[in-house]
């Protein structure tokens, strides 16, 4: 697996170095200080989880981590713990190829401090609290605001449904799923965007939502 | 029998004794009144055995009276109205006070009895719920319950799951306990009832007929009641072992039960351990391959175009194995019993989520929507269901003709939501509108004959339905979840 991920990104002009366990990729990670870091969950030793720990008060690198079944709980909780985003095993080479571009592209965002988030017709004015969608103001309530504030600002990496209720509501809020799932059925309303095939506010089963990056296909 | 009739014979011995000292007195003195010796009499008998005695001790010294000192003596006949008067006035205060005196008796001794009873009872009680094993505390209640009068044998029969266990109270005969089940099963007592606070004996069958049956919460008494007359403080002590053994069998049932539920949890937890290493021991290696083959399709790799369309096609293999070990998995996932997580959830969002993984397949597609905005929301686990709108979805597509349609479509009733997947193609032979559903079984040669078999156990999980049917369109398949409790809007 490792030979040929290491093969596959190197032919789309990644360089690549491959360490074996948590504790060598904590060290590798501060010696060589990658752009991307891709982590297995099922790592021998020092398990994923706590090489994530590790790693994120180290680095600022970008954090996929990779899991061995769509609907297990790891990658939320990995989400949770600071990583940028995930990739179901098994992944094609254009896949994850595509996954580090995109995080790639959003440390590139973050660096420029644009006050407005774009993505299709939908701009995000950080600066002016406004939403619109074409030519159209959109009116949302503070907590659709701040939702979506959110998901712009990590436009692109999915966000749980935890760490919103923690964002939105704030440290301690007691909430569940519905909370979050109401309130993006009333931004989605608003901003004119379809539940059933939505183009900015997109689903993560099991996860949260992701809301699409001005350069994701979807 | 003798202690029955003693108190009567004491009675008529009394007042004949009576007789003898009021004669033996008038003999020597002149004095009146001496008939009120009866009423001392009288007075006693009913304070010691109640009015019965009493009163016979009452008719016993108005005749001898009557015999031996009202004129004319020696005849039970009366001279004048005076006499007639005295014998009359003996004959009532007799009555009246044998009536008094044994009315307090019974007060007194029905409160005597149900203290002792109270006492016999809290005792008991106490032991048994002290007791740390059930079935010794039934043990020493089926003892106590034996000391009564009458009852010849109490024993105890406890229904776990279907089976009659005997618990206390000596051996029951196979017979016995078939009897029990029976008893338990129907909810009827035979032989015996227990109404107003008392066991009381039903004796619609022979003496010689086996014990009675009492069905209880948990288990059946077995009892065996020998009198002819039982003593009725016997019975409500009886009816009050009952209903600690009730108790008690009550208990020792929901210890058993979450004995039970922690034995389910850990084979469920071990059920979900094995199929997550399963999953990873398959999954890795199709992951390797697919990771290998989809490295070399690039054109940095230097291959030839034919040998990249080799390699896709067997990268397309590979996905379609980790498509079957996903599946597999799932299946055995849903058959292990595995729990749902449940969430309100709106089925437009499930919709959207299907759609939007099947994208790349869809793309030529045209999928129509007839999903209300104001359907309420629906309480079912996300993934499961999302995996029967995939299943489904890839379903519709496969047999959609070229350019054909796809329709979603949703409408709810009172407590559920029934939803639809049709697509226009050919439609599915009559015989088959069942078979579709079952494991391994496909119209398509490519198909895993999974999808539709995860779907229907998914729903089926869900408490809903899955069937499929031909409409004019094309096949349609309509499957029923549940509606989530909470209110739409908060």
């Amino acid at each position: 697996m490792q030979r040929a991920l290491r093969a596959g990104l190197r032919y789309h002009d990644f360089e690549v170095h491959a360490v074996g366990t948590g504790e060598d990729a904590v060290r590798e990670a501060a010696a060589w200080r990658p752009d991307v870091i891709l982590l297995d969950l099922g790592l021998p030793g020092m398990d994923g989880f706590a090489t994530l720990r590790a790693l994120r008060p180290t680095t600022r690198a970008g954090v996929i981590v990779v899991s061995v079944m769509p609907g297990e709980k790891d990658k939320v909780r990995a989400l949770d713990a600071g990583a940028d985003d995930y990739v179901v095993k098994p992944f094609g080479t254009d896949e994850l190829v595509a996954r580090i571009r995109a995080v790639l592209r959003r440390q590139g965002d973050v660096s420029a401090g644009e006050p407005v988030i774009r993505t299709g017709d939908l701009e995000i004015d950080l600066a002016h609290r406004s939403v619109t969608v074409g030519d159209r103001a959109v009116k949302l309530t503070p907590t659709e605001y701040e939702l979506l504030r959110y998901l712009a600002l990590h436009a692109g990496k999915p966000v749980t449904h935890t760490t919103l209720l923690r964002q939105v509501w704030g440290e301690y809020a007691v909430g569940d799923k519905y909370n979050t799932r109401y309130v993006v059925g009333q931004i989605r309303k608003k901003l004119g965007d379809d539940p059933a095939n939505p183009r900015y506010i997109v689903n993560e089963p099991g996860v949260g939502y992701r809301l699409t990056a001005p350069g994701d296909s979807g | 029998m003798m202690r029955r009739f003693a108190p009567y014979a004491v009675a008529i011995a009394g007042a004949v004794a009576v007789t003898a000292a009021i004669g033996l007195v008038s003999s020597r003195f002149e004095v009146p009144g001496l008939s009120a010796f009866y009423l001392l009499l009288v007075l006693w008998l009913g304070a010691t055995w109640g009015r019965g005695p009493a009163v016979a001790g009452s008719i016993a010294a108005f005749l001898l009276y009557d015999f031996y000192f009202v004129p004319p003596v020696g005849t039970f006949t009366v001279r004048g109205p005076s006499e007639l008067l005295e014998l009359i006035v003996l004959l009532a205060v007799a009555l009246v006070t044998g009536q008094l005196a044994g009315s307090l008796r019974r007060t007194q001794s029905a409160a005597e009895a149900l203290a002792a009873d109270e006492r016999a009872m809290y005792e008991l009680a106490t032991a048994a719920l002290r007791s740390p094993e059930v079935t010794a505390a039934l043990s020493l209640l089926s003892e106590r319950a034996v000391l009564l009068d009458g009852v010849r044998r109490f024993a105890l029969v406890a229904m776990d799951f279907g089976n009659a266990v005997p618990l206390a109270g000596g051996e029951v005969s196979p017979d016995e306990l078939r009897q029990a089940k029976w008893a338990y099963e129907n909810r009827r007592a035979i032989g015996v009832a227990v109404s107003d606070g008392a066991v009381k004996l039903l004796r619609t069958q022979p003496e010689a007929a086996g014990p009675a049956y009492l069905p209880l919460a948990s288990g059946v008494a077995v009892m065996k009641i020998e009198d002819d007359h039982p003593d009725p403080a016997d019975l409500r002590m009886l009816a009050a072992l009952v209903g600690l053994a009730d108790l008690l069998l009550d208990r020792r049932r929901a210890a058993l039960e979450a004995e039970r539920a922690r034995g389910f949890e850990a084979s469920d937890r071990l059920k979900a351990a094995i199929l997550s290493s399963l999953s990873h021991e398959l999954k890795s290696p199709i992951a390797s391959l697919r990771a290998g083959l989809t490295a070399l399709t690039a054109p940095q790799a230097g291959l030839q175009p034919e040998q990249r369309d080799l390699l896709r096609d067997l990268d397309g293999q590979a996905s379609r194995l980790d498509r079957l070990v996903g599946d597999m998995l799932a299946l055995s996932r849903l058959e292990a019993g595995l729990e749902l997580e449940r969430e309100p959830i709106r089925f437009a969002d499930l919709v959207g989520t299907a759609l939007h993984q099947l994208r790349p397949d869809l793309k030529d597609r045209d999928v129509t929507l007839e999903i209300d905005d104001d359907l309420p929301p629906v309480e079912v686990d996300e993934l499961q269901v999302g995996r029967v709108l995939t299943n489904l979805i890839e379903n519709a597509n496969e047999w959609a003709p070229a350019g054909g349609k796809i329709a979603v479509g949703a409408s709810a009733s009172e407590d559920r939501l029934t939803a639809w997947v049709e697509n226009d193609g050919p439609a599915i032979a009559p015989t088959d509108l069942d078979r579709v559903f079952e494991t391994f079984w496909t119209r398509r040669a490519r198909g895993s004959g999974l999808g539709l078999a995860i779907a229907k156990r998914v729903v089926e999980a869900h408490g809903g339905t899955i069937r499929a049917e031909n409409r004019r369109r094309g096949p349609r398949f309509t499957f029923t979840l549940p509606l989530a409790r909470v209110a739409a809007s908060h």
